[in-house]
């Protein structure tokens, strides 16, 4: 096909000006013209390097600030990169700024036009595939209304729909395949896999682990400008998520990722009691590992996630002086959790392995075992430890003589049993 | 899932990028003349009851009020000056605006940056086009009739075309680090309003220094052509014009490497 995108040590340097850099020709006579030199750099991307090849797509993972957008926008051929080099071959389309060239006064349709002549087609090229445009955005009845009648999703749904009928061969998604509701958002994944079958090489920015899992091939994990991991979305997806979490890894820049696994595996997790659990009991955790190489002080961890995502409960052994010198072989590290206060409902169990002072993640397990915790009276919140509520029914100006006679108790109406 | 039919321009691949950049040209163009009068009652009329308007106060104040000119056809020396101004001015006006007001567009890839400028003049070429047939009505009504040499305007227009978006791109790429140039600009022009004699005729003993102005250069031009038919050829000196054009051909692509560098430069800026 001999289309996509190349990146070899791709650096790009931002420069910071004192504040009071001239801002007007006025000032700038005042101050004699003298050159201003940048205060300080700071490297917005720095050693990036991958390739996207044609029929595949490429997952962008990271923090707000990791470098996401800049890299994609310098593949998008907005601004020029201080060091290394991006080759790319083919017609880009891109979805960076949704809706760039909209103006509210004119109608949906003087905009479609517009934006897709800005899109990279021609006249009689945008002409053509209207009605497509149209249809997919859903907007059939809206069309020739101005912009500005338009519902913020509306507008999103139009500018979406003309990007991704403009035939691109490389196709840059910033964040938007979350655009509309849900109906809307699986038609625009179907769309992208399409373009994906017909050879266009894909890049699109995602902050959800799920969506990279199901489209990728392979994702990329950017951290403060560098990669800190470039392989299959499995791998990254479980990097991204533990550098989410800083209770559970607060060094997140890592020179070197270990392959997970590598030193020390976790081969299982036990929970006791099993089942039945309830609401308020002890619950022990035993993590079998079988360790490869010596490890000194290296760092166990466990988390407990509700079934929507929330983390529950994080412990690590880290400062709990129990870490030491691992040798290779298997062995067993329990937690003891002397009563653990989850609200009814389904919770997974997760386990990780740092090494001394969460240098790096060395092993990492998610969804090991499941937790179910027998339903409480209380519907709603993840925590029901026992509490008691009290009522003073006393009047105020008899408060303080008659403090304990106008109380009365209200016994909690679930205890925890 | 099929994805839609391919497109019948594909074949002809050499063509498309400038089929494309023509039909963006024009895109652009269309969608700032409907902005302008989309939402007034009047509409596109505004487009010549606005030089009109001008007209009459100009013709007011400086062909009855102050009566002191011996100018023949005195509507139609003051009007084809006035449209002249009008094109320069606005669209100058407007384009020193094109990078700084349009981030938006600049951050698409593969956005041809260096329309911009052309966007604005051409809009103002049209403003133009459209009250021409304004001033022809003013030079039958003057007795001056129609000829040949009308057919050189069109290079007149062009070189007008290329000098207007010259100076566009330094100053668009100026304002990208002083945003006041906007401001000074409209300062300047008001000057250079006064020195390119709209409602008067150079006197002799000034010539030398009003052979610098480049709109003056362009109104003489348009004039010899327009009001004076049997001087065009023989007795107008082209001399000036021609050196303008060969200014403004070094101007025009040292202008658009500054816009091109200065747009990059300012969609990076944080």
């Amino acid at each position: 096909m001999g289309h996509g995108i190349v990146v070899q040590n791709l650096g790009k340097r931002f420069s910071a000006y004192p504040s009071d850099r001239p801002r007007t020709i006025m000032q700038a006579a005042m101050g004699g013209f003298k050159r201003f030199k940048p205060m300080n750099d700071f490297w917005a991307l720095r050693n990036v390097s991958f390739e996207v090849q044609p029929g595949e797509i490429l997952g962008v993972l990271g923090h707000n600030g990791a470098g996401k957008s800049t890299l994609l926008r310098l593949i998008g051929g907005i601004g020029s990169a201080d060091e290394g080099q991006i080759h790319i071959r083919g017609r880009v389309g891109a979805l960076l700024d949704l809706g760039a060239g909209f103006h509210e006064d004119l109608t949906g349709r003087e905009n479609l036009m517009v934006a897709a002549l800005i899109g990279g087609l021609t006249k009689v090229e945008v002409l053509a595939r209207e009605a497509e445009i149209i249809e997919f955005a859903e907007l059939e009845s809206f069309i020739d209304n101005p912009i500005r009648t338009y519902s913020t999703g509306m507008g999103m749904r139009l500018a979406f729909s003309i990007a991704i009928h403009t035939d691109p061969q490389l196709l840059l998604i910033d964040e938007h395949l979350s655009v509309g509701d849900i109906g809307f958002k699986t038609k625009c994944i179907k769309r992208v896999k399409a373009l994906r079958d017909q050879g266009c090489a894909i890049m699109f920015i995602s902050q959800s682990p799920d969506q990279v899992m199901e489209l990728c091939d392979r994702a990329l994990l950017l951290n403060r400008g560098q990669v800190a991991a470039y392989s299959d979305p499995k791998t990254v997806v479980t990097e991204y998520q533990a550098a989410m979490h800083p209770d559970q890894k607060p060094r997140l820049p890592q020179a070197e990722v270990e392959v997970l696994g590598r030193q020390i595996a976790i081969t299982a997790m036990r929970l006791s009691p099993t089942e039945p659990f309830h609401c308020g009991d002890p619950l022990t955790v035993e993590l079998d590992y079988n360790c490869l190489e010596p490890l000194p002080d290296p760092i166990f961890s466990v988390r407990i996630l509700h079934e929507n995502g929330a983390v529950c409960f994080t412990s690590n052994t880290h400062r709990m002086d129990c870490n030491k010198m691992i040798s290779p072989g298997t062995g067993r590290i329990r937690l003891q959790i002397d009563r653990l206060d989850l609200n009814g409902g389904k919770y997974s169990m997760h386990a990780g392995v740092h090494s001394k002072n969460w240098k790096t993640l060395l092993e990492y397990q998610d969804k090991m075992a499941e937790l179910i915790v027998k339903p409480t009276r209380v519907i709603e919140g993840l925590l029901h430890p026992p509490c008691i509520w009290t009522i003073e029914t006393a009047r105020l100006e008899s408060k303080q003589d008659s403090n304990l006679a106008g109380d009365s108790k209200i016994s909690p109406e679930a205890s925890a049993v | 899932m099929a994805i839609s039919s391919k497109l019948p321009q594909q074949k002809k691949l050499i063509n498309r990028p400038w089929i494309q950049r023509r039909d963006l040209l024009v895109g652009l163009v269309s969608r700032d003349i409907k902005l302008l009068y989309n939402r007034s009652a009047l509409g596109i009329a505004w487009m010549l009851i606005n030089p009109l308007m001008q007209l009459v106060v100009y013709a007011f104040v400086f062909g009855i009020l102050l009566v002191n000119n011996s100018i023949p056809n005195f509507t139609s020396y003051i009007f084809s000056g006035l449209l002249v101004w009008t094109w320069f001015q606005g669209s100058l006006t407007e384009a020193t605006g094109a990078i700084v007001h349009n981030r938006a567009l600049i951050r698409q890839p593969g956005f041809p940056v260096a329309v911009l400028p052309v966007v604005n003049v051409a809009t103002g070429l049209i403003h133009f086009l459209m009250s021409l047939p304004i001033l022809l009505i003013f030079l039958w009504i003057d007795g001056i009739e129609l000829h040949a040499g009308l057919l050189l305007l069109p290079l007149l227009m062009a070189l007008q075309f290329a000098l207007t978006v010259s100076l566009a791109y330094v100053l668009a790429s100026l304002n990208v680090t002083f945003r006041d140039t906007q401001h000074t600009l409209g300062v300047l022009l008001q000057m250079l309003f006064y020195f390119s004699a709209i409602f008067y005729q150079v006197p002799e003993q000034y010539s030398h220094i009003f052979q610098f102005n480049p709109v003056l250069i362009l109104i003489d031009g348009y004039r010899s052509i327009l009001l004076s038919p049997e001087a065009t050829t023989a007795s107008f000196g082209w001399m000036p014009v021609l050196i303008l054009a060969a200014v403004t051909a070094v101007l025009l692509p040292l202008g658009h490497r500054i816009f091109q560098r200065q747009s990059e430069r300012f969609v990076e800026e944080l």
